[in-house]
């Protein structure tokens, strides 16, 4: 057994570890707060975004642009770029473990060459640059995401796919249902594809109406312009190709700060919840060692007393021998 | 006078959401000026400062917008720019800053893409300090 020193020292080693786990809990805490509030800041820009998208297409649906699947002036043989959105630090449970099983997988039927990693996070690509996998030189984070940082990422992005150097780009992430529950999500960012704008038409005809039902109908009488939202003439300034480039670059730019704002919010969960159950184990070994503790100086305790008795004893018996 | 319902969303928040009498952006071929009643129209937003008046104040009130579109429907206007900044909350010496940083680059810039990266930026920061300028001045 371990003498009561060797205890008292591990459990101050303990102590110390907990206050950090402890601290960590608390900042992850506060940055996970304030990444769902940007969330929710950008929410009603983007579905905007995407319901002027589907509203141009709904209006020129012969439009022909290299930003959608069917555009017949797109690139099909450029390079498909993977965005990967990982951590810079660890500490954060199996986040970014997670999301580099996810990347891995994703590429595992893909032709060598044909795709490149674009990784937004340390960690994501040390991993992958370690295990071999094409990495394009391109570095960000995901820390405290900016519209700036996701502007720039949106402008190399895209004037590669423009100049046909990249053919699609797709983005991995990890995004947190809830508190105790994230999700690696996968999307094709570009191409666009013009019936996912489409089919969900009548949602985003919803979401269109959430968002402007709180603004009053000044034109009398115009009960029913509510249920026809794009009737009659549609005109558009300078033409819808200028408008709908513009849309894209606002689109991508959305998207990516949207997704690095979840991304954040996914990582500071995880890292919230495993140094939650770092702190915990820390109590839970306190309580044990503690325990182990109290028996050991117990333990020596007995032992003194025993030892002080038999003496004592020897002593009494040595003294009536002599007296004797 | 007669008022609009506008609604300026920008990437990190929504900038303004109420009622406005007139709104002034910079269209692709110079100011366009929306009024109530306006025709159903979109139109694409250049880099550049945008005005608009609200029936409360007699005041302009200013901001420095970047790419974006606006859409007309029935007297609801909806404003979507990238980012729109106040003039208050430019800061001028970070503003200077960057149109320095994208002047040196548009100098030496090695390839078409880095040209217009370039050439945005530069914009960006010209609107700013144009637009902080002129109003922190009063």
């Amino acid at each position: 057994m371990a003498s009561a020193k060797e205890i008292q020292d591990r459990i101050r080693g303990i102590k110390d570890t907990r206050k950090i786990t402890r601290a960590m809990y608390m900042i992850s805490s506060i940055k996970m707060q304030k990444a769902r509030q940007k969330l929710a800041d950008t929410e009603p820009y983007f579905f905007a975004l995407q319901d002027q998208i589907s509203s141009i297409l709904y209006h020129f649906p012969e439009i022909d642009s290299r930003y959608f699947e069917n555009g017949t002036n797109r690139n099909p043989n450029g390079k498909k770029a993977i965005v990967v959105m990982s951590s810079d630090k660890g500490m954060a449970g199996a986040y970014n473990h997670n999301i580099m099983k996810a990347a891995e997988d994703y590429v595992k039927d893909f032709e060598p060459g044909s795709y490149e990693f674009y990784c937004i996070g340390e960690l994501g690509r040390q991993y992958l640059k370690f295990r071999g996998f094409p990495i394009a030189d391109f570095e960000f984070t995901a820390t405290n995401p900016s519209v700036h940082r996701a502007r720039v990422i949106m402008e190399i992005l895209v004037n590669k796919y423009h100049d046909g150097e990249l053919s699609e780009i797709d983005v991995i992430y990890t995004r947190s249902v809830n508190s105790m529950k994230s999700v690696i999500e996968y999307h094709p960012l570009l191409p666009l594809r013009p019936h996912e704008f489409i089919k969900n038409d009548a949602s985003e005809d919803a979401q269109y109406k959430s968002l402007t039902r709180d603004m009053n109908y000044s034109v009398e009488g115009d009960q029913d312009a509510v249920s026809n939202l794009y009737s009659g003439d549609f005109f558009i300034w300078p033409n819808p190709h200028h408008v709908l480039h513009q849309l894209v670059y606002n689109y991508v730019a959305g998207y990516i700060y949207g997704t690095l704002v979840e991304a954040t919010a996914s990582e500071e969960n995880a890292r919230m919840s495993a140094m939650k159950s770092a702190t915990d184990n820390a109590e839970k070994m306190l309580a044990e060692l503690s325990t182990q503790y109290n028996r050991v100086r117990q333990a020596a305790i007995t032992q003194e007393i025993t030892e002080i008795a038999a003496g004592a004893q020897a002593l009494k018996r040595a003294k009536k021998k002599a007296v004797r | 006078m007669k008022t609009f319902e506008l609604k300026v969303l920008t990437c990190d928040r929504t900038f303004y959401d109420g009622p406005c009498e007139k709104l002034l952006f910079p269209a692709t071929d110079g100011q366009m000026e929306i009024l109530a009643d306006h025709e159903q129209m979109t139109a694409s937003i250049e880099i550049g400062e945008m005005k608009f008046k609200t029936p409360d104040s007699d005041e302009w009130q200013v901001a420095v917008v970047s790419k974006g579109l606006v859409e007309v429907d029935r007297n609801q206007v909806l404003l979507i720019a990238f980012s729109a900044e106040r003039p208050e909350e430019i800061d001028e010496f970070r503003a200077q800053e960057a149109l320095e940083r994208a002047q040196e680059k548009l100098i030496n810039q090695k390839s078409i893409v880095e040209y217009h990266v370039n050439q945005a930026n530069l914009a960006r920061a010209l609107a700013r300090l144009k637009t902080a300028g002129k109003y922190k001045a009063k």
